[in-house]
């Protein structure tokens, strides 16, 4: 497990749904806005590869020091954005896969509404799971 | 791509990678410099920048080409030494902070990203990055590895004034003042020498001036020395427009007239010297030296021999030195040479030569591991490539290599790296390589965080202007910038990042970036004392809930801290804290409707519409359009809300805290305006315009004020949101408008809300209409009118059901007028009743009780009973000015549940206001009825005497604790006789029934009308026993009156509320049940017992139909059954009771089952309503009538049980007869028995039916008009006789 990792789901219009900090470490109160910083500057970088590829897991995108941004793009342009200290891309790559098919479980729900912010408390203690599993 | 020298990188390398020329000068020369305000090498620098020197070069191929672009750099041998590290940044610190405070003076935020986007590029990028990257790059010139910066050739200057000047000129090349790096060998000492004779005119004549050069010419020799004369001009007053000295004399003062004493030929004879030293001398010496060292360089190291034997050597070499910069090179080893022709190839742009004999060394320094000539050979190297346009790819490479190789070095090599990395970068935005440029600028931040602050803005600019804009990386990078900046105490600067970055984040949803960026620029201000910015700023963050608890404190401590600074309190329009809901803003104002409780006004407006719907006069309540309205109420009236003088107008408002932690706000109230009515100004006392002065003049308690506002101070738990109700009271005629609301937090900051243009969800008490939501807020203020009060004493929040008590309400007017005509309307009659005005004093409960000797009066009072709840005060009441009124109202808890009350009087004024000519007092009450008692009654018939009724009563007491008394049960109305079974003390010896007790009581009732059988000798009144006793019997106390007032109102409203008629009918006989409380301990003062009464309503046994019979005959006989078959003879009674003419029908059925089957076919064929015995049981009433309905089930099933033996009617099977009304006929039957035992002669059924002889006189009955009747059980038991005849 990492020590520092921060989970985020961002819809197409570039609005974080989902947010989580799934790293052992202690949390810190100024890292929270860190990762959200190096996260966001990395959707620059996600828009230019995007395209470039058909694979939804474009890997590494980006890195801020130690953190590493690892995302997974959704077809309809929702992007799972990892920040992570770690090199465990298998473990990452199962973990972005799994967590698509719960926001896929998320958006088979009549109430939800695309874009809107994932308030379910299960996809989160689910979501956490993953992350104990995978990262 | 364009010419690599005209790009700012090469602009820049055709700069500083320039021959150096060291200036030796004694002090007189400075001397008569300095009068022109200037150094010897700023007076000379201007005219050492040649754009076009068209000099022909010949380096070492014989191919010659001419040299364009020539720069000497002029040094004093002073400065030849690498620059002291903490001066140097002292200077860039001082350059940056310079920028700083010029910038953030004139700084101009873009609002919007596309604003920031639209302007052009070089307005976008600051312009002294170049500057400070200039700056940065020269902190690193004279360092010993690099041969650029190696002076070339040297100028001695020497002044006229001087003595002996040949021998100064001796004494200033004197190898001990020399640089150290020219003595310690890393420097060429052996250079060209240059000797100049300064001459200042004003000193003398020029002729001692050419002695002197003569003798310098023989000292020197002929070419080497010359002569120039200056400051010409006599008054020093020459300006010279476009100052070529002003960009070498930065700190120069704008007074200052530099070169004043320089005229136009002075200056052209120093820019003759110039061009001559560089093309005569300097040019030609240089080409010289590459010759030779190429020469050199040639013969020892070009050739295979040369290069194994080199490869050789250093491999031998390999072991022994091993120092961190490598082995030390002296300027005449020969990997210096090489170094040298390089370096001098680079500056005469022989770049192909430069090229070869960088790559040459290169591989040297690499095997020797002198990083850092190594590093630096290829920056040189890739300059070289970028310069010669040749191959993008080895020029990165080799830049990155160089980059690497002195990040390698550590801190030794920091500043390398740094100007390795901006020349890189700046190659890569010559190639429009924009990303890679600000990966580069990223990756030069390095221990000083001034630099790096400088360096990621200078990446976040590439990010905006590489294409697409990279927008977030911008924003990133600023920011990360900001920190930097803010770390060095540059707060300018990192204000100045930070409000960049402010587009990028506009709007944004994620909140920890916008909190953070606005919580620190509001910070920084407040660092800087701008508090009024830095509130702007602070409010941004205050509500934000998705920050921790301590995060929401700390921005709400700060945000405090920063308005306390700012020494006055701020009016903030938008304050988020708390947040108003402004949806849920209720306006309440009274017109003609006025409200007794704060309860009242919450009731819809359509209850109290349709409560009030008959009360009000309807002329005003809808107006015929033909009626000239206009007339009595001018338009304005009508268009506006009204409301009154003196009274408060409320406004509720929900106020919600967003965060987790508490806060305080106080002084909350309303804004408002009012104007006096322009219209009534002549005799309008108060003539003054109230207006928004109004707004801050307005205090609570300031009487004489034309508005009363009031003051809610309250404070917020986390998350909680609380709904405040704030008051307006005008007290002049005008026009009222509220315009929003206004609280202060923390007291410290004021915050405004207006509700201009916000929809606004009104409860209005006017009339309603479709209006702009701002005339929604905008009153007409009516002169004062006289106000009711109402308050209805003792009236109880929680009781049980059944509970009787008398109440009193209380109507008060404050005004000076009088009200009269007042009505009442009371929602639920069942539970409250107006009484009269004589039972106000009267003692309860003793007045309910019956009074033996007066003559009954309780009918009087129901025969003028109002009508439908409505009740007319008499007409000579009225409520004078200044008094109350009270009057008796009676209350019984008839049903349990949450019960409302609403109650709306109206009354008229007389003659005060033109407008308003009633009003109507509204008030509502909630009541808790709990269940007490449950009652039910079963009714039978005892079927010997058709007049006669059993009556069970079954009473369980439901409450948990409460102890009841029992006291009396009545029969309502006059024709039923109750008489107890047996003596209550037998069943209830205590007479109370305690809390979950139940009780079972049986009576005998009686139909007195039915017992006599003429109408006639109805007994007198006095003798009717409609009043049984349960209490203890040897009580005088007096039975409560159930047949007048109160209880009998009472009575009539749960019969009217059950949908029975008012009459009751002579079939069906009505119950009250009283019991009694005997509150001693709790809540009640007096120890005067609780009257509860429970009222059952249309109680009639099964078997109440209008035919009733008897089957009358012997229940045991003896017969010798050897004898023919035995004859029963029965007789059977049919009465009809009803008044209608009814045909019945009787069948008999010999076998047991088939009647059975008969009976189960008729329960199931025939509608329930038709057989009788049934009733509909309201669900709302709870004392259950239960009626026998055993009586069709239990038949079948005794049959079933028992065998019977068989016996068989005699006769027809089927009789038919007519019965007149209130007749009685006989009818014989006869039974053959077969075989002795006991039989059942139940198994006859009987139809009937009835027709009704006139019309509507029963319309209970009329429904009921047939009906199917199960024999009643006989048992006949038939003997064997013994005795034979």
């Amino acid at each position: 497990m990492t020590s520092t990792a921060c989970f985020i789901i961002v819809s197409r219009n570039d609005i974080p749904i989902y947010e989580a900090e799934v790293g052992s470490a202690a949390k810190r109160e100024d890292a929270a806005q860190l990762h959200q910083f190096v996260l966001h500057a990395a959707l620059d970088i996600v828009q230019d590869l995007a395209w470039t590829t058909s694979a939804m897991f474009l890997k590494a995108i980006d890195r801020f020091n130690d953190l590493v941004v690892s995302v997974y793009v959704t077809a309809g342009h929702t992007r799972f954005m990892l920040l992570h200290d770690s090199r465990n891309e298998d473990g990452i790559k199962s973990f972005f896969q799994e967590v698509h098919e719960l926001y896929i479980k998320i958006l088979l729900n009549p109430l939800y509404l695309p874009g809107s912010r994932i308030t379910s408390s299960h996809f989160d203690t689910k979501v956490r799971a993953l992350a104990r599993k995978y990262l | 791509m364009a010419d690599p020298a005209s790009t700012p990188l090469g602009k820049m390398l055709l700069e500083e990678i320039t021959p150096v020329v060291m200036v030796l000068c004694t002090p007189y020369v400075e001397e008569s410099c300095l009068k022109n305000g200037l150094s010897l090498i700023q007076l000379l620098s201007p005219f050492c920048d040649f754009t076009n020197i068209d000099v022909p070069v010949r380096t070492a191929s014989d191919q010659p080409y001419r040299l364009r672009k020539f720069k000497l750099r002029l040094f004093y041998s002073s400065d030849i030494r690498q620059p002291n590290l903490e001066v140097a940044k002292e200077r860039l610190k001082k350059v940056i902070t310079h920028v700083g405070e010029k910038n953030f003076l004139e700084s101009s935020d873009p609002s919007q990203v596309n604003n920031l986007l639209s302007r052009p590029e070089s307005e976008m990028l600051p312009s002294w990055f170049q500057f400070f990257n200039k700056e940065l790059v020269r902190t690193l010139s004279f360092s010993d590895h690099e041969a650029f910066d190696h002076p070339v050739a040297c100028l001695l200057v020497v002044s006229s004034k001087d003595d002996e000047p040949v021998n100064r000129f001796v004494d200033l090349f004197n190898t001990n003042k020399l640089p150290s790096l020219l003595n310690d060998g890393a420097m060429d000492p052996k250079i060209m020498k240059h000797y100049l004779l300064l001459h200042d005119n004003q000193d003398g004549p020029f002729n001692k001036a050419t002695k002197l050069l003569a003798d310098m010419r023989n000292a020197f020799g002929q070419n080497d020395c010359q002569i120039i004369c200056f400051n010409s001009s006599q008054d020093g007053k020459i300006h010279h427009q476009d100052n070529p000295w002003a960009p070498f004399k930065s700190d120069a003062l704008p007074t200052e007239n530099l070169g004043g004493f320089l005229n136009l030929d002075d200056l052209n004879e120093i820019k003759d010297f110039m061009q001559e030293l560089s093309s005569k001398h300097i040019i030609p010496y240089m080409e010289q030296k590459i010759r030779v060292l190429n020469q050199q360089v040639s013969a020892t190291r070009k050739g295979f021999r040369n290069q194994i034997k080199n490869l050789w050597w250093r491999k031998g070499k390999e072991d022994t030195i091993d120092t961190p910069n490598g082995p030390v090179y002296t300027f005449n080893s020969i990997e210096s040479q090489i170094r040298i022709l390089g370096d001098y190839a680079f500056m005469l742009g022989d770049y192909e030569l430069a090229l070869s004999n960088y790559r040459l060394i290169s591989t040297d320094y690499k095997l020797d591991k002198a990083w850092k000539r190594y590093a630096g050979v290829q920056e040189m190297m890739g300059l070289t490539y970028f310069l010669l346009d040749q191959s993008r790819k080895d020029a990165e490479y080799c830049m990155e290599n160089a980059f690497n190789t002195y990040l390698k070095l550590g801190s030794a090599g920091r500043r390398n790296t740094t100007r390795c990395g901006l020349w890189w970068a700046e190659m890569l935005k010559t190639r429009d390589q924009l990303k890679e440029a600000a990966t580069v600028y990223f990756r030069i931040c390095g221990e000083d965080t001034l630099h790096s602050a400088v360096m990621l803005e200078q990446a976040s600019f590439c990010y905006l202007l590489s294409k697409p804009p990279m927008l977030h990386k911008y924003g990133f990078h600023l920011v990360l910038s900001g920190d930097h900046y803010k770390k060095c105490d540059q707060i300018k600067h990192a204000i100045r990042t930070y409000r960049s970055a402010i587009p990028v984040y506009k709007g944004t949803t994620w909140s920890l970036i916008k909190d953070h960026v606005h919580f620190h620029i509001g910070q920084w201000y407040a660092l800087l004392g701008m508090y009024d910015v830095a509130v702007t700023h602070m409010l941004e963050v205050l509500a934000s809930t998705h920050q921790s608890k301590t995060t929401q404190e700390l921005f709400l401590r700060d945000f405090l801290q920063i308005v306390q600074k700012t020494g006055k309190t701020f009016e903030v329009l938008k304050l988020q804290l708390p947040v108003i809901n402004i949806s849920s803003l209720k306006v309440i104002f009274e017109d003609q409707r006025t409200n007794a409780s704060a309860a009242a006004a919450r009731v819809k407006e359509s209850l109290w519409r349709s409560l009030e719907e008959d009360i009000i006069p309807s002329s005003t309540a809808r107006s015929n359009w033909l009626e000239l309205q206009s007339k009595i109420m001018p338009r304005k009236y009508k268009e506006s809300n009204i409301c009154v003088a003196g009274e408060a107008l409320k406004v509720d408002i929900e106020f919600k805290n967003p965060l987790q932690i508490p806060i305080s706000v106080s002084s909350v109230s309303l804004m408002c305006e009012l104007c006096a009515n322009p219209e009534e100004d002549a005799n309008s006392s108060n003539n003054e315009v109230q207006n928004n002065e109004d707004r801050t003049s307005t205090s609570s308690g300031d009487i004489n004020s034309c508005l009363i506002l009031s003051e809610v101070d309250f404070s917020l738990e986390g998350g909680e949101t609380t709904v405040v109700q704030l008051t307006v009271t005008p007290r002049i005629e005008g026009i009222l408008k509220i315009v929003g609301v206004k609280w202060k937090l923390s007291s410290a900051v004021v915050g405004l809300c207006n509700f201009e243009f916000n929809p606004v969800n009104r409860v209005v008490r006017g009339r309603r209409k479709q209006h702009s939501p701002s005339s929604d807020l905008k009153f007409l203020v009516i002169k004062s009118l006289p106000r009711l009060q109402g308050f209805i004493h003792s009236l109880p929040e929680k009781t049980y059901a059944g509970d009787l008590w008398p109440l009193v309400l209380e109507l008060s007017n404050q005004s000076k007028s009088p009200v009269k005509n007042l009505k009442m309307k009371i929602s639920n009659p069942r539970f409250l009743y107006a009484g009269n005005q004589k039972e106000l004093n009267a003692d309860f409960p003793a007045c309910l009780k019956k009074k033996m000797n007066v003559e009954k009066s309780g009918r009087h009072a129901n025969v003028n009973k109002t009508l439908q709840n409505l009740y007319h005060f008499p007409e000579d009441i009225s409520v004078q000015e200044e008094t109350s009124l009270s009057w008796p109202l009676w209350f019984h808890a008839a049903v349990p549940g949450n019960i409302p009350l609403y109650i709306t009087i109206y009354y008229e004024m007389e003659g005060v206001s033109s407008i308003m000519k009633y009003r109507t007092l509204r008030m509502h009450y909630n009541l808790q009825v709990l269940p007490s008692l449950d009652v039910s009654f079963q009714l039978s018939t005892r079927p010997s005497r058709s007049q006669e009724f059993l009556l069970r009563m079954d009473v369980v007491n439901k409450t948990s604790s409460e102890c009841f008394q029992v006291h009396q049960l009545s029969s309502v109305g006059q024709q039923w006789e109750i008489s107890l079974l047996q003596p209550v003390d037998s069943i209830l010896p205590s007479q109370s029934l305690f809390a979950g007790q139940s009780l079972s009581c049986f009576f005998m009732l009686k139909d007195r009308r039915r017992s006599s059988t003429s109408e006639d000798s109805i007994p007198s009144l006095s003798h009717i026993q409609s009043d049984v006793r349960l209490g203890p019997q040897d009580n005088s106390e007096a039975f409560f009156d159930v047949s007048s007032s109160p209880l009998a109102d009472f009575h009539d409203c749960e019969r009217s509320s059950r949908g029975m008629s008012s009459q009751g009918c002579e079939y069906k006989v009505d119950f009250v049940f009283i019991t009694q409380l005997l509150k001693g301990n709790s809540d009640s003062s007096s120890n005067t017992p609780l009257v509860f009464s429970h009222h059952a309503c249309d109680c009639s046994p099964s078997s109440m139909s209008p035919i009733s019979w008897l089957v009358d005959g012997p229940r045991t006989i003896q017969h010798n059954f050897s004898a023919p078959p035995c004859e029963v003879n029965l007789k059977m009674t049919i009465t009809n009771s009803s008044d209608a003419i009814a045909s019945v029908h009787i069948n008999t059925f010999d076998s047991p089952s088939s009647n059975n089957q008969l009976i189960n076919d008729a329960t199931t064929s025939q509608p329930p309503e038709h057989q009788s015995g049934w009733s509909e049981i309201p669900i709302v009433n709870d004392t259950k009538i239960i009626t026998t309905e055993a009586l069709t089930t239990r038949v079948p099933k005794s049959l079933s049980l028992e065998s019977v033996p068989q016996f068989i009617w005699s006769g027809t099977s089927s009789t038919k007869l007519v019965l007149q009304p209130r007749s009685t006929a006989e009818i014989p039957l006869q039974i053959c028995v077969f075989t002795p035992g006991i039989y059942d002669l139940s198994n006859y059924i009987l139809n009937w039916n009835l027709t009704p002889v006139n019309d509507g006189e029963n319309q209970g009955e009329a429904n009921k008009s047939s009906g199917v009747c199960q024999g009643y059980p006989y048992y006949l038991s038939v003997l064997e006789s013994n005795f034979k005849d």
